[in-house]
């Protein structure tokens, strides 16, 4: 079945980072997985060489999606082939983003995220 | 169930995003099947008042 054509007059995206994509054409299938562990500290304080995803849940349980149980008979009619848009101005794509001008078959995309928050105690102030 | 598309004009003027983040999808363009999930928690115990410990190493 023929498909349609994205035409885009124009488009800017400033800033492209952490295993993000930016596709102008077709592809055929799209799958990324993002795992963050988001820790916020009261002091400016990094360590080289911290975290661990195997140490939390979040980052091996299952994510319960529905199955998709009707049976759909979908027919469609290009009656105009072009998806036109004007002007696309993006600031940021990150982590396992993707960007894509085009058609596709499947996309699957999950992203998981542990936020953690470190305050100091009272008397600890630095 | 039988779902007949009729594509006809579709023109969008302008689109400004500030980010696209997390595993997210910004298309133009068809796609058969789209996929989307996240999980994030911010349980009561990952809030740590105390000294600053790195977590566990990698």
């Amino acid at each position: 079945m023929l498909q349609r054509t994205s035409s885009i007059n124009h488009i800017k995206v400033d800033s492209l980072g952490i295993s993000s994509v930016f596709q102008i054409g077709d592809s055929h299938r799209i799958q990324a997985l993002s795992r963050a562990l988001a820790v916020q500290r009261e002091a400016e304080i990094f360590f080289d060489n911290e975290g661990n995803f195997a140490s939390y849940p979040i980052f091996s349980e299952p994510i319960p999606l529905i199955p998709v149980t009707e049976n759909v008979k979908m027919s469609q009619q290009n009656l105009n082939p072009f998806l036109k848009v004007g002007n696309i101005d993006i600031i940021g794509v990150s982590s396992s983003s993707v960007v894509h001008l085009g058609n596709t078959c499947h996309v699957s995309m999950e992203a998981r995220i542990k936020h953690i928050r470190h305050l100091l105690t009272d008397k600890e102030q630095t | 169930m039988n779902f007949c598309v009729y594509n006809r004009d579709i023109q969008v003027g302008s689109i400004r995003v500030l980010g696209v983040s997390s595993s997210s999808l910004l298309m133009v363009g068809d796609a058969e099947s789209i996929q989307l999930a996240a999980t994030f928690d911010t349980p009561p115990e990952s809030l740590i008042v105390g000294p600053f410990v790195p977590l566990g190493p990698e």
